[in-house]
């Protein structure tokens, strides 16, 4: 699962600078993978302190696997199996009823797991493509994707260009973000079903 | 994939992260403080077996923790965690939980230690020994 990941140089930089005690490489790490932890808890159907239970036991193992992580590329199928497991114990723990499959607890339209990691990953990659956009960019894509979309009339007040530079600035943007290594290696031109 | 779609499914992505609670990512980068580099990780070398029933709420379990040159067994009784080092020798250890908060307590001349009360949630050991060792448990959860 996850396989993608093993080209993204700047994970294998983040686990390796981490490794050498940088808090600013965890802080990254921990924002980039925070959504996946705290998703696969919400499938799990898990809320309030359970979420936060699980959490950290995922932060706390990792900082301790660290050092022994042999391939760091391997680290956000890792984190999904360690968020799995821990949500797993927390509804044991609570004596719930556990059904054969996790996915069970979801409501239908839920896509399976496979497939909702698949959606994860990508949006990892989209979001740390668009991290490293600049500011200008990600302000226009910021308006652009609200939802619902603003207004062209309020994006050109807002960032101060004319209402015909809209469009163009806007494939611009979304040229550059295709153009991040570890995302492109995902935009083969498959979509996946959130 | 078309620009459009492009925008929509980093749209999606962006508010995927920001329902993601401030503190649940402080809590994440909080638990960096938590590494020690000089200390040897004894890992779980067995799945807490569970000695009661389901019926009971605080069900009798052990673990063994391994590390090179010694381990840790460790019994959940029902009021104290008590365990011992093997082969015996004396120390000082810790019980660390994941809030933060440390208890210490003697290892004797015979490896025994016992802490009271029992630790909720999860925790590891802090082993010290004479010989200047430093042995420090993975995360376990009662």
């Amino acid at each position: 699962m996850m396989d993608t990941m093993r080209d993204d140089p700047t994970l294998v930089a983040l686990v390796l600078a981490a490794r050498d005690g940088s808090q600013t490489a965890w802080d990254q790490l921990v924002e980039r993978y925070a959504p996946l932890v705290y998703g696969i808890c919400r499938r799990h159907g898990l809320a309030g302190m359970d979420v936060d239970d699980v959490g950290a036991s995922v932060w706390l193992r990792l900082v301790e696997r660290l050092d022994t992580i042999r391939e760091p590329a391997a680290l956000p199928g890792w984190i999904a199996t360690t968020t799995r497991n821990e949500c797993l114990r927390a509804l044991r723990a609570r004596q719930r009823t556990i059904p054969a499959e996790p996915d069970e607890r979801l409501a239908a339209d839920d896509p399976p797991f496979d497939d909702w990691l698949v959606a994860q990953e990508r949006g990892i990659a989209l979001r740390a493509a668009f991290a490293g956009l600049p500011d200008r960019c990600r302000r226009l894509l910021s308006l652009l994707f609200a939802d619902p979309p603003t207004p062209y009339s309020e994006i050109s007040a807002a960032i101060g260009i004319a209402v015909g530079a809209i469009g163009p600035n806007r494939q611009r943007c979304l040229d550059r973000l295709r153009r991040d290594p570890a995302l492109a290696s995902l935009l083969d031109g498959t979509e996946v079903a959130r | 994939m078309s620009d459009d779609s492009l925008l929509e499914e980093l749209g999606a992505a962006v508010r995927d992260a920001a329902r993601v609670p401030e503190s649940f990512r402080a809590a994440g980068r909080a638990a960096f403080a938590w590494r020690n580099v000089d200390a040897e990780l004894a890992s779980l070398t067995e799945d807490p077996a569970a000695v009661g029933t389901r019926a009971e709420p605080a069900a009798l379990r052990a673990f063994t923790f391994a590390a090179r040159e010694l381990s840790i067994e460790v019994e959940v009784t029902a009021d104290a965690l008590v365990g011992q080092v093997v082969p015996p020798r004396p120390g000082r250890i810790e019980l660390r939980t994941g809030t933060g908060t440390v208890m210490a307590s003697e290892v004797d001349e015979v490896g025994w230690f016992a802490f009271r009360p029992l630790p909720t949630g999860m925790f590891r050991l802090y082993l010290q020994t004479p010989d200047g060792s430093q042995i420090l448990t993975e995360w376990v959860t009662l």
